[in-house]
């Protein structure tokens, strides 16, 4: 049984013009995997995103994590279900400034009630992994945006959820923090088991993954796997994006 | 797009953002037009006895001037503090620093004005309402809607010299800084607020020693603590909010089992810099609302003091006729007034007793009383039995003397005075054993004893045989007309005393008193204070509530953007409505509960100077705040909470 199936999902969000945003996507998710999704813009990655993050409701088809569907739970358990199950990486990094690096990757061990003894050994194990142990007691403003990046990331895996969501994580950086971030990422998926569905623009990103699904005009579009040179799937993937149209500007776009 | 268009679209495309503003203005205009409707109300202004209802009402118009001057250049500064970055993004596409000067002068007279004609549009709309609200607290049977032309000229004046003010002080604020300041005066860096522990400790031990000194005070020693007392504690507030607040909230984060649990982190984290960026503002709220509490809650309970004049005005015409005059001026006097209260179907009773005067040699004490009024004790109990007293003083005996009280509130002082031995120049002693239990004479119908300000002793009472054997230097005549129903000699005597009362230091061959005419004059007085109080009091209040606003207005999208990274983490909609509301509370209550406590003792110290108890009525001004607090903060709440969630998932 995959960890992340997705089957079937549509999406229209309706309007004076109705789009179709998601038309028919399925696929799966096994546990351990890292998948990233890349497409055009406007081509349903965010609106795929949010859908399996249960923040938007899709019109038709269905989604299971753990064999559970967070469609069907109310509001309240929703809230818990993405407290438990889920970590989230933002473009933009969204950590909170009135709290420490420390307190921000935390937060979701804090919010389930865990023991303090508990949460600052946890704390400890992320800390070494990402390596921002020196930065715990700074505060947001005073550490750059890979670092941010990375406390997010340990912000995301401390509470072990099922699945991280990456929603564009290098979209923000720079290319050396990028490639930083990425190696980050790949280490935690190797090492804790963790599964990663990312969303980018980003080729050199999307190199990291085993997988990558590409989507276009919210259909289904190919799929490609990783196999055992990074270099050559980096290639393949530019030549996908090349096939996908006006996607060459969008790659160089990203990569500043 | 014109220029004046972009000014114009500015203000009414941000609504939201000055409603708050908008609304206390108006408000401020429409209190300032009602009260000079009031004072220019030829009832008001042609009536001898409302000049002081006249008076207090101007007092009024000024408190409210100048707080709304505070509040506009308060209001108007972080305004253009927020808008640093859409200045900058005007000054890079070449519009110059005087284009920008007359934008903001042009949006801010926009506002000004239709506040100006909001306000007074609003009082003309509520100017009936208003004086049948006054001339009910005037006792007046009603006043008819009048319209002078100064009210509206007076108002629509000084409120456009106001903004124009304000306007150009604009510049002041606005366009001196750099464009890569003004481009970075938006990006907040939430810094670690800092705190000193001394100065913590500090403002503790300032509000302690206030509240201690405020509670310790005698009558004697209120007026001249009164200062110091408020300045310390309004230094103690401000630190309170500036550092001790801080450093509490930083010391229960330092205990991490605490902190660390559950919402807690969020709440306490977010409470830190609530607390350091709205220090200022809240400190202004607290001492805004104390002030109005206290004047409120003081005028309230001054109202009660006034239905106690019986017993300081024992007879309703109290006369004394002086030892040196004529004595047929006198009885002509004398004769008219009985007159007068047989004009007015008034039945009295009449008592006529003897005042001797004797000369002082020496006393003990610091002062010294040249002459000494002295009555008989038979003539005291006579008094009091006029006036209906019940008394279980012992008869005197010897030397003794009572101390003649000259009014109640005197009580308050006996306990400061040191109690004296007079020697009379005839040899005689005289002993001071104690203060009378009523005031048998009321004040200003004898010379003070003491010879001093302060407490109005009026004199002593001997015994009976004391009395005979004194050789006085001057004997006076006190007449008191005893009526039951006081309040109707009102206007009695006024070729007398105009204003009810002759006091005995005048020239006059003689001292009167009217407790008729002194109870509508001061029931007149304590009225038209507490109703400017309370306007100014709802004044104050509303511009509190704008601040408040303002301050969360400016926060709802840093905040929004947090709580939107919170809800897509999984904080659910009973978490995030618990931390708003802890955190609301806190800003809603804190000042408003510290300006009680504030108050409260402010109310105590002033309870030295007067003997009446005043705390039903001061309670029930503070329960009215407190409630229309607590419907505001309910109302700005759910508001708050609806903004915030309105794009969160």
């Amino acid at each position: 049984m995959p960890l992340l199936d997705v089957h079937n999902l549509s999406k229209i969000y309706e309007g004076k013009v109705s789009t179709h945003a998601l038309n028919h996507i399925r696929f799966a998710v096994e546990k351990g995997e890292f998948v990233g999704i890349m497409g055009p813009s406007g081509s349903g990655k965010t609106t795929l995103l949010n859908l399996i993050a249960a923040i938007d409701e899709p019109t038709s088809g269905q989604i299971m994590i753990n064999e559970k569907d967070p469609n069907t739970l109310a509001r309240q358990d929703k809230a818990l279900f993405r407290r438990h199950e889920l970590g989230f990486v933002f473009q933009h990094f969204n950590l909170l400034d009135t709290l420490t690096v420390e307190e921000n990757v935390v937060l979701p061990l804090t919010l389930a009630g865990m023991r303090v003894p508990e949460v600052l050994r946890r704390l400890e194990e992320v800390a070494g992994q990402l390596s921002i142990g020196h930065l715990l007691h700074k505060r947001t403003y005073e550490i750059s945006g890979g670092q941010m990046q990375r406390v997010a990331i340990a912000r995301a895996m401390i509470h072990r959820p099922a699945l991280i969501l990456a929603d564009e994580p290098t979209g923000s950086l720079d290319s050396k923090s990028s490639g930083e971030v990425m190696d980050m990422l790949a280490e935690v998926n190797k090492a804790e088991g963790a599964t990663v569905l990312m969303v980018t623009h980003d080729a050199v990103a999307a190199s990291f993954c085993h997988r990558v699904i590409f989507i276009k005009d919210g259909r289904f579009f190919s799929e490609m796997y990783r196999g055992s040179s990074r270099g050559t799937f980096f290639q393949g993937i530019i030549d996908m994006l090349s096939l996908l149209g006006g996607a060459s500007h969008d790659v160089s776009a990203n990569r500043i | 797009m014109t220029f004046r268009q972009i000014a114009f679209r500015n203000v009414a495309r941000s609504k939201r953002k000055y409603a708050a503003y908008f609304v206390s203005s108006a408000f401020s205009v429409m209190v300032f037009f009602l009260c000079a409707l009031f004072i220019y109300h030829p009832q008001i202004s042609g009536a001898l006895i409302y000049d002081t209802a006249a008076d207090t009402m101007m007092a009024a118009e000024a408190i409210i001037y100048a707080f709304c001057s505070l509040f506009m250049f308060v209001s108007v500064g972080s305004f253009l503090q927020s808008r640093k970055k859409e200045f900058g993004i005007l000054l890079m596409h070449g519009m110059t620093k005087r284009q920008l000067h007359t934008m903001i002068f042009l949006e801010n007279m926009i506002i000004g004005t239709v506040a100006i004609l909001t306000g007074t549009g609003l009082g003309l709309l509520l100017g009936k309402l208003f004086l049948m609200i006054g001339a009910s607290f005037l006792g007046l049977p009603s006043l008819a809607f009048y319209l002078s032309w100064q009210a509206p000229v007076l108002t629509i004046c000084s409120f456009v010299l106001l903004f124009l003010l304000i306007s150009l002080c604009t510049f002041l604020f606005a366009g001196n800084d750099s464009l890569m300041q003004l481009f970075q005066g938006q990006r907040k860096e939430e810094e670690e607020p800092k705190v000193s522990l001394p100065l913590s400790l500090l403002s503790l031990v300032l509000l302690l020693s206030g509240y201690y000194l405020a509670a310790t005070a005698t009558a004697a020693s209120v007026q001249r603590i009164m200062f110091p007392v408020v300045a310390i504690t309004v230094l103690g507030t401000y630190l309170l909010y500036t550092q001790l607040s801080v450093a509490i909230v930083k010391l229960l984060r330092s205990v991490r089992n605490l902190y660390w649990h559950r919402t807690n982190i969020i709440t306490l984290s977010g409470l830190s810099y609530r607390w350091r960026d709205n220090g200022r503002m809240l400190f202004m709220v607290t001492i805004v609302s104390a002030v109005s509490f206290t004047s409120v809650g003081v005028f309230a309970s001054i109202h009660t003091l006034s239905r106690e004049l019986n017993l300081d005005y024992p007879a309703a015409v109290g006369y004394v006729e002086k030892g040196n005059a004529a004595t047929e001026a006198s009885e002509a006097n004398l004769q008219g007034i009985r007159e007068e209260l047989e004009a007015l179907d008034l039945s009295y009773e009449l008592l006529r007793i003897p005042v001797k005067f004797a000369s002082v040699a020496s006393q003990t004490g610091p002062d010294r009383t040249l002459r000494l009024p002295l009555i008989a004790y038979s003539d005291y109990r006579l008094a009091l039995d006029k006036a209906g007293f019940s008394t279980d003083e012992q008869t005197l005996k010897g030397n003794e003397g009572l101390v003649m009280i000259g009014s109640q509130r005197d009580r308050s002082l006996t306990a400061e005075r040191k109690k004296v031995v007079y020697t009379l120049s005839q040899g005689l002693p005289i002993q001071e054993i104690g203060y009378t239990r009523h005031v048998p004479i009321a004040e200003y119908l004898l010379p003070e004893l003491d010879g001093r300000d302060g407490g109005d002793f009026s004199g002593v009472v001997v015994s009976d045989a004391l009395f005979q054997s004194i050789d006085p230097v001057q004997t006076d005549h006190y007449t008191g007309f005893y009526i039951k129903d006081f309040p109707e000699t009102v206007g009695i005597a006024a070729g007398l005393a105009e204003n009810g009362k002759r006091a005995y230091e005048s020239k006059a061959d003689y001292a009167v008193v009217v407790s008729g005419t002194l109870f509508e004059i001061q029931r007149t007085l304590y009225s038209t204070m507490l109703f400017a109080s309370l306007l100014v009091g709802t004044v104050f209040f509303i511009a509190a509530g704008s601040f408040l606003y303002y301050r969360l207005y400016t926060e709802l999208d840093h905040d929004r953007l947090q709580y939107s990274t919170l809800s897509k983490m999984g904080l659910t909609d009973k978490e995030l409505d618990r931390i708003v509301t802890i955190q609301l509370s806190l800003l809603f209550f804190v000042p408003i509960g510290l300006a009680v406590l504030h108050s409260l003792f402010a109310f105590i110290a002033l309870q030295r100077l007067f003997y009446l108890s005043i705390f039903t009525e001061t309670g029930a001004v503070l329960i009215c705040y407190l409630a229309a607090q607590g419907l505001y903060f309910f109302m700005i709440r759910s508001r708050y909470l609806r903004n915030l969630k309105k794009n969160l998932i």
